[in-house]
């Protein structure tokens, strides 16, 4: 029962708040202090007391016997008596008596109390009785014991003593216990006060998630650093909360704006006319658009499971594996042509690109695949490039099968002038050469558009060339035309150049012919020279011949074109067409600077480097 | 043995009759003041040098009569005062200085000894009224029937004997 009530008061205690706590610590921890403080000196006090008047009563009762010895040994007991009498100021005194051989001889009775001597005691002590203390105490006169005085006291002071002390004790305890409880009121607001605040801050925090809160810093002490501690922690949570918040949202951004962009991506993909697929790092294929669909007539279920080879044509399945092997194993994009099989069984040419796309580490994110449908392309192509060959075999058959008949002409018009010529007339001699100069003429046609239709055809490598030597020769080929015209020809030094060696020498030649053929009644001055362009080089040849009009500066450069149709400038029109064909197969460029009157500069450039020969078209 | 003789004389001095004990003895009142005479020594301090050498003996000298017969003798008998034994002297002139301490004066009517001029550091003692007058210092009466005494402290002053408040507090009458 008394353990349960304790426990219930601990119980009671422990769950009290700290300010109560604080007050009843300060409380008891003082009133016990107090208590032992009071009862110590009340205790000491008592045995000094004590000791102080057994010494006082020894001393008092040796300057009575002292006092007396003269009415002892005069046997004066009047005397003896008045001295006893001085003792009525003690008030506590209750008896005082001098025995002088045994008998009382003077005694003092405090007013009010038996008058009765104590027992005469020769031991001359101060003993302590219940009620009261009693001194015995020898008058010795020059040694000789002559009498005993004995005095009887009260304890009444001291016990008036403790009860003053015990009513100081309790006053001073009251007073103590008042000033301590004033004194932790304003105390314990140091201590209660951080922890309020820590409390505050706590359930604030709890309430409301906000880890902005601060706890107040109230003291430098223990509790000031548990503060600083709290809030440190608080600053802690709030950063970690914040950085938290920040990849959470950072996170949710990433993935809307993934998201995003695969729309995008998918809405692109779905818009375009293309067929777009897209395949993992290792190449499976995990995203075909509709236009796969619409096209193939299969669901992309059927599409994953069938592959490539369900769709591709027979006889483009193997170039497309081994392109897809070589592109899995370098990274590398490709791009291949190869038919896919329409839903109604048609195969139809298609370009496909396929790209990888590689993430922040540059490692192979996905593949990403287009394919264009290029079949109407790749018919018209092909057409064209049947009817171009076909045109150029008529062209060429055409112009070798007219030589016969021409020939004939020619032949058959010199043996009549050989043969006939007697038998002619004039006018008959005139015919016959018209017919012949005809023939000629024709046979000279056939033979340069016979030159104009193999410029064209040319295939394999192209070496490097030096044109300076290609120069030469053609200058030595011209050397009759030069000598009559009487020309000067001058040429710098000429860079080495890719192009074939015949081609350079059909350009140069018409070139430096047309020079030597448009001329003034001045000799002919002809200059070779080359400029570096950069990506290509650009040979000039300068004359100063009678010039081009500027407005016939392109028209030029057409197959059979001719400016001048008077006999003095002989020509078929297809030497400037035969160039023309030429430099642009070599993916250069021919062009005339001139005024009419002031000579001409033909230009043309060759690329510097090889490949970039145009396949015939 | 000595308080059975005590209560005795303090019986026979209340009720005052003299027993009569034996005639060689004197009556009571000099017993008792035989008694007193040498407890007067040890009330009273002398002036240096008039005690003499400690070996000496401290005189209570009796000038004139002996009113004590041997009752004097036997009181001193193995008493000692300040550390000296004491001796009792009869006299019949003045002594001379240093040879008695006390003086008792057995004829205080006679008048041929100046009582005063005995010298420094004498106690003089006697008995009645008119000896402190002539110049002694105490003088046994008889008062009421109790042995008492007067003091002349004037004289015992004069003489260098300084004399205990104890003993002036006792003292019937004391002139100053």
């Amino acid at each position: 029962m008394i353990n349960l009530s304790k426990d219930r008061a601990r119980n009671k205690f422990r769950d009290a708040p700290i300010r109560q706590k604080l007050v009843i610590i300060i409380m008891v921890t003082t009133a016990v202090a107090m208590f032992l403080a009071s009862f110590g000196i009340l205790g000491f006090d008592s045995v000094l007391f004590r000791a102080n008047l057994s010494h006082d009563l020894s001393a008092l009762a040796r300057i009575i016997a002292q006092n007396s010895t003269g009415a002892v040994t005069f046997d004066d007991p009047r005397t003896a008596t008045e001295t006893l009498n001085a003792l009525r100021v003690r008030t506590h005194l209750v008896s005082a008596c001098i025995y002088k051989d045994g008998v009382p001889f003077a005694r003092y009775i405090r007013p009010g109390a038996p008058p009765v001597c104590a027992p005469i005691d020769f031991t001359d002590e101060t003993i302590f009785g219940g009620s009261e203390l009693t001194v015995s105490y020898g008058i010795v006169l020059d040694g000789k014991r002559i009498g005993t005085l004995m005095m009887t006291y009260d304890q009444q002071e001291i016990f008036q003593r403790r009860q003053l002390y015990g009513g100081i004790v309790i006053g001073v305890l009251l007073l103590s216990s008042l000033i301590a409880f004033l004194l932790s009121s304003g105390l314990r607001a140091s201590i209660e006060d951080p922890i309020v605040q820590l409390v505050k801050a706590t359930t604030e925090v709890a309430e409301t998630n906000d880890y902005s809160i601060r706890a107040k810093k109230v003291s430098s002490d223990e509790l000031g650093q548990l503060t600083e501690g709290f809030n440190e922690m608080l600053s802690g949570i709030q950063s970690r909360d914040n950085s938290l918040r920040t990849a959470l949202f950072d996170r949710e951004e990433a993935l809307h704006e993934a998201k995003k962009a695969h729309e995008r991506f998918r809405f692109l993909a779905e818009s375009m006319p293309q067929k777009i697929f897209t395949a993992t790092p290792e190449g499976k294929v995990d995203y075909f658009n509709q236009q796969w669909s619409e096209f193939t007539g299969l669901t992309f279920a059927q599409l994953q499971e069938g592959g490539w080879d369900s769709i591709l044509h027979p006889d483009d399945v193997e170039a497309d594996r081994v392109s897809r092997g070589q592109a899995l194993e370098t990274g590398e994009a490709f791009q291949i042509q190869h038919r896919f099989r329409r839903a109604d069984g048609e195969y139809r040419w298609h370009l496909t690109r396929v790209h990888a796309m590689r993430d922040a580490t540059r490692a192979i994110s996905m593949w990403i695949g287009s394919s264009t449908d290029i079949h109407e392309q790749k018919e018209t192509e092909e057409a064209l490039r049947r009817a171009n060959d076909d045109l150029q075999q008529f062209a060429y058959s055409a112009s070798h099968d007219l030589q016969e008949p021409i020939r004939n002409v020619t032949i058959y018009s010199e043996i009549i002038a050989r043969r006939y010529r007697t038998m002619l007339d004039a006018e008959g001699t005139q015919a016959l050469g018209f017919l012949a100069e005809g023939g000629r003429r024709m046979a000279m046609l056939i033979n340069d558009l016979l030159a104009y239709t193999r410029a064209g055809a040319t295939d394999g490598e192209i070496s490097l060339q030096d044109a300076s030597v290609v120069l030469k020769n053609t200058l030595a080929g011209l050397s009759e035309a030069i000598r009559e015209s009487n020309a000067t020809v001058s040429y710098d030094e000429l860079p080495k150049v890719y192009m074939r060696e015949v081609h350079l020498q059909q350009v140069l030649q018409n070139l430096i012919g047309n020079a030597l053929k448009y001329r003034t009644d001045e000799p002919p001055s002809i200059h070779v020279s080359a400029t570096d362009m950069g990506g290509a080089w650009r040979i000039t040849v300068a004359d100063n011949g009678i010039g081009i009009d500027p407005q016939y500066k392109e028209k030029i450069f057409g197959v059979f074109k001719r400016l001048h149709r008077d006999q003095k400038y002989s020509g078929t029109g297809v030497g400037l067409a035969i160039c023309h064909r030429v430099v642009e197969r070599y993916g250069g460029r021919i062009w005339v600077d001139s005024t009419l009157g002031h000579g001409a500069k033909f230009h043309f450039t060759v690329p510097r480097h090889s490949g970039q020969w145009r396949s015939a078209s | 043995m000595r308080l059975t003789a005590l209560y005795a004389i303090a019986f026979a001095l209340f009720t005052g009759t003299a027993c009569g004990a034996a005639d060689a003895a004197p009556p009571l009142e000099y017993r008792l003041k035989a008694v007193f005479l040498l407890d007067f020594a040890r009330f009273v301090d002398w002036p240096p040098g008039a005690l003499g050498a400690l070996d000496s003996p401290f005189n209570i000298c009796i000038l004139g009569p002996n009113p004590f017969g041997e009752e004097l003798d036997r009181v001193v008998t193995g008493e000692a005062v300040q550390g000296r034994k004491v001796a009792v002297q009869k006299i019949s002139r003045a002594p001379s200085p240093g040879a008695c301490q006390i003086v008792f004066v057995g004829r205080p009517e006679d008048s041929s000894i100046d009582i005063g001029a005995l010298g420094r550091g004498i106690l003089t003692v006697g008995e009645g009224e008119d000896f402190v007058r002539r110049g002694g210092m105490i003088a046994f009466v008889v008062d009421n029937r109790r042995v008492t005494f007067n003091i002349n402290w004037r004289v015992s002053e004069a003489a260098g004997l300084k004399l205990s408040s104890r003993l002036l507090g006792v003292a019937k009458t004391v002139i100053r």
